[in-house]
C-alpha cells in the first residue's frame, strides 16, 4: 500500500515533467508524511550525508572531471586515428574504427553519454563524409557509446559498489571481458552488414602509421592502467585513483597534447561540476527513495515473496532483467541502481549469484536503458552531436539493440564472462 | 519581467555560483591528490582532509542543483508533455512548478530543523575546527535558491510574452 503510493507518486510526477531528482525526493517525502512516523529532519539529514559522498561515491566527481578533460582535449581524436589505422582497411572499416574508438574511450571515461560526445562529435561527421548515412553513424555510436559504463572506469559500478558494499576494484576488472565481448559482437554485426550494404573501406595504413598513432594514443590509454593498477595493487582507494586520474588527464591535455589552453580549463571544470551536481542531486534523492522502501520493508518482503515462489536462479534472472529493462528506460541509470540493488542483492545472494556478477548484469541492463526512450540519455546526446531529431536517432539505434540484448543474455547466463578476471586475480 | 537591476543581480549570482563550483571541485581534487602524495612521499597527511573534501562535495552539489535548473541540465521525462498544445503545456508547467516548489518548501523546513538541531547541540565538526551548523547551514539556503531558479526557469513557458525581453 505505502510502497504502491510511493511508486505511483513517482510516476505521476515524472509524467508531469518534474525533474527526475525532484520526483524521487517529493514522492519519498510525501510518502513519509502520509504513512510513516519519520520526521523531515531525519530526511534532510540523510540527504546531506548522501551528498557528502560516502567514500566510493566521492570518486564520481573526479571520474567526471577526468572524462570532461579527456573529451575536450584531443584524446578522442588520437584514439580514433589509432583505431582507424588498425581496422580502417576492412569493408565498413570506418564504422569499425568508430566502435573501437568508443571502446578505447570507454576505458578513460566512466559515463556513456560522455563517450558518445567524445567519439560522436568527430566520427559522425567523418563517416557522413566517407559515404555512410548520418543515421547509420548516429545509431552505431549511440549504441557503442554505452560501453562507457561497462568498460572501466564506470560511474554506475561505483554506485552499485556503494549500495551493496561490493569492491569497486573487482567490479571494474569484471567489466573488462564483457566489454570486449560486446565490442567484438558489434564489430561482427558491422562486418556482416558491411557486405550487404556495400560499405566503403579506407586505404590500408602501414605499420609506421599504426605505431605512430598508437604512440600518440598511449598517453590517454595509460589512464586506465593507473586506475586499475592503482586500485588493485592497493596503492590508491578508488576515490584517490579517480582524483589522480583527473590530475593526470589535466597534465596530458594541457602539457602533453596541448589541445586545451590553461585559461580554458576553468570552463571544463565548470562543466564537470555541473554534471556532478546534476547527477548527485539525483543520487541524493534516490537515496531518500531507497530509504523509504527500506523503512517499508520492501526489500525483505520482495525477498520473502520471491523465495516463496520458489523461482530457480534462471527464473529470477529473467524477472530481474525485465524489471531493470523497464526501470532503465524510465529512469536515469544511477537511481535505478540505488533503488533496485538493495532489493535484488539479498535475493541474488540467497540464490548463489555472485555480487560482482549481479553488478555486471545490472550495468548491461542499464546500458540498454540508455538507448531506449523515454529517458535514454544516449539518444538525446546523440541527437545533439549528430544534429538529427531524436525520433530519427531512436529509429537508427533500434536495430543494434538486438546485439546488446544478445550480450545481455550471455552476461546473465554465463557468469564466467564477468567473474573470470576478478577470480583469476584473487 | 525583472527590472534591469534585478537582471544584473541575477547575472552576478550566476557568476558567483559558477566560480564557487569551479573552486570547490578543484579544491576537492587537489586536496585528495596532495593527500596521496603526502602519504607516499612523506608518510604524513592532514586529518581534516577527507572531511573537508566531503563537505566541499556536499556544498558543490547543493549550490549546483540550482545552477543545473538554470542550464536546464536536469533530466526529465517528456513523453506526455511533448505532445501538448501551448495551453496544455502551460498548465503542465504550472503544476510541475508547484510540485518543485512544494519539494523545496518541505526540504527548507526539514533542513532548517536539522541546522537548528546542530546549533542547539553546538558541537564541532569531526576534524574541522568549525561548528557543525556552519557547514550544514548552507542546506536551507540552497533549497531557497533552487526554488528561485525553478520560478525563473518556468517563466518563459508560463508567460510567453515575457520571453522577448528575458535575457536568461
Amino acid at each position: 500500500m505505502t510502497a504502491g503510493f510511493l511508486v505511483l507518486a513517482l510516476f505521476v510526477l515524472l509524467f508531469l515533467r518534474v525533474p527526475i531528482a525532484i520526483s524521487l525526493g517529493l514522492a519519498s517525502i510525501l510518502t513519509l508524511l502520509l504513512f510513516a512516523e519519520q520526521s523531515l529532519v531525519s530526511l534532510a539529514q540523510r540527504f546531506f550525508f548522501s551528498l557528502q559522498g560516502v567514500p566510493p561515491l566521492l570518486a564520481i566527481p573526479f571520474f567526471i572531471l577526468a572524462g570532461a578533460l579527456m573529451t575536450t582535449g584531443g584524446v578522442a581524436k588520437r584514439m580514433i586515428a589509432f583505431a582507424n589505422s588498425l581496422v580502417g582497411h576492412f569493408r565498413g572499416g570506418l564504422a569499425m574504427a568508430a566502435l573501437l574508438s568508443c571502446a578505447l574511450f570507454a576505458a578513460v571515461s566512466g559515463s556513456s553519454p560522455a563517450t558518445v560526445v567524445a567519439v560522436g562529435s568527430i566520427m559522425i561527421a567523418g563517416m557522413a563524409r566517407s559515404g555512410y548515412t548520418r543515421e547509420f553513424a548516429a545509431g552505431l555510436i549511440c549504441n557503442a557509446g554505452t560501453l562507457g559504463i561497462l568498460i572501466p572506469p564506470s560511474i554506475v559500478m561505483v554506485v552499485y559498489g556503494a549500495a551493496t558494499e561490493t569492491s569497486i576494484g573487482d567490479l571494474f576488472i569484471a567489466g573488462v571481458v564483457p566489454g570486449l565481448m560486446l565490442t567484438a559482437m558489434l564489430m561482427a554485426a558491422v562486418a556482416l552488414l558491411a557486405r550487404r550494404l556495400n560499405l566503403p573501406r579506407q586505404p590500408r595504413a602501414d605499420w609506421r602509421t599504426v605505431l605512430k598513432t598508437g604512440r600518440e594514443a598511449i598517453w590517454g590509454l595509460l589512464l586506465i592502467v593507473i586506475i586499475l593498477g592503482g586500485i588493485y595493487s592497493g596503492v590508491f582507494t578508488p576515490t584517490e585513483a579517480a582524483a589522480v586520474s583527473a590530475v593526470y588527464a589535466f597534465l596530458i591535455v594541457v602539457f602533453v597534447y596541448r589541445d586545451v589552453r590553461l585559461r580554458e580549463v576553468p570552463k571544463v571544470i565548470a562543466d564537470a561540476a555541473k554534471t556532478t551536481a546534476m547527477l548527485m542531486f539525483i543520487i541524493g534523492n534516490a537515496y531518500l527513495f531507497s530509504f523509504v522502501l527500506t523503512t517499508e520493508q520492501v526489500p525483505q518482503l520482495t525477498s520473502e515473496w520471491i523465495t516463496e515462489l520458489g523461482l530457480p536462479p534462471w527464473g529470477f534472472l529473467i524477472v530481474l532483467n525485465l524489471l531493470l529493462l523497464v526501470a532503465g528506460s524510465f529512469m536515469e541509470a544511477t537511481s535505478v541502481v540505488l533503488i533496485f540493488a538493495p532489493i535484488m542483492f539479498p535475493i541474488a545472494t540467497a540464490l548463489g549469484i555472485h555480487p560482482v556478477h549481479l553488478g555486471i548484469i545490472m550495468t548491461v541492463n542499464l546500458e540498454i536503458g540508455m538507448i531506449t526512450p523515454p529517458v535514454g540519455l544516449n539518444l538525446f546526446v546523440t541527437s545533439g552531436v549528430a544534429q538529427l531529431p531524436v525520433t530519427k536517432v531512436i529509429r537508427a539505434a533500434l536495430p543494434w539493440l538486438v546485439v546488446l540484448l544478445a550480450a545481455l543474455i550471455v552476461v546473465t547466463y554465463v557468469p564466467w564472462v564477468s567473474l573470470v578476471l576478478p577470480q583469476a586475480l584473487d | 519581467m525583472p527590472s534591469p537591476r534585478a537582471q544584473r543581480l541575477l547575472k552576478a549570482a550566476d557568476r558567483l555560483e559558477e566560480t564557487f563550483m569551479i573552486v570547490a571541485l578543484t579544491f576537492m581534487t587537489v586536496l585528495t591528490v596532495v593527500q596521496v602524495v603526502l602519504r607516499y612521499g612523506f608518510s604524513t597527511g592532514f586529518v581534516w582532509s577527507l572531511e573537508a573534501t566531503m563537505y566541499a562535495f556536499a556544498w558543490l552539489v547543493l549550490i549546483g542543483m540550482s545552477y543545473g535548473v538554470r542550464t536546464e541540465a536536469h533530466i526529465a521525462v517528456d513523453l506526455v508533455t511533448s505532445r501538448l498544445t501551448p495551453g496544455g503545456a502551460r498548465v503542465f508547467a504550472g503544476v510541475a512548478l508547484a510540485c518543485g516548489l512544494a519539494y523545496c518548501a518541505l526540504m527548507i523546513y526539514g533542513s532548517s530543523q536539522f541546522v537548528e538541531l546542530s546549533m542547539t547541540l553546538g558541537n564541532n565538526a569531526r576534524d574541522i575546527p568549525l561548528r557543525r551548523w556552519v557547514l550544514t547551514g548552507i542546506m536551507p539556503i540552497a533549497f531557497a535558491l533552487l526554488a528561485l531558479r525553478l520560478v525563473q526557469a518556468a517563466r518563459p513557458v508560463l508567460r510567453p510574452q515575457a520571453k522577448a525581453g528575458d535575457t536568461r
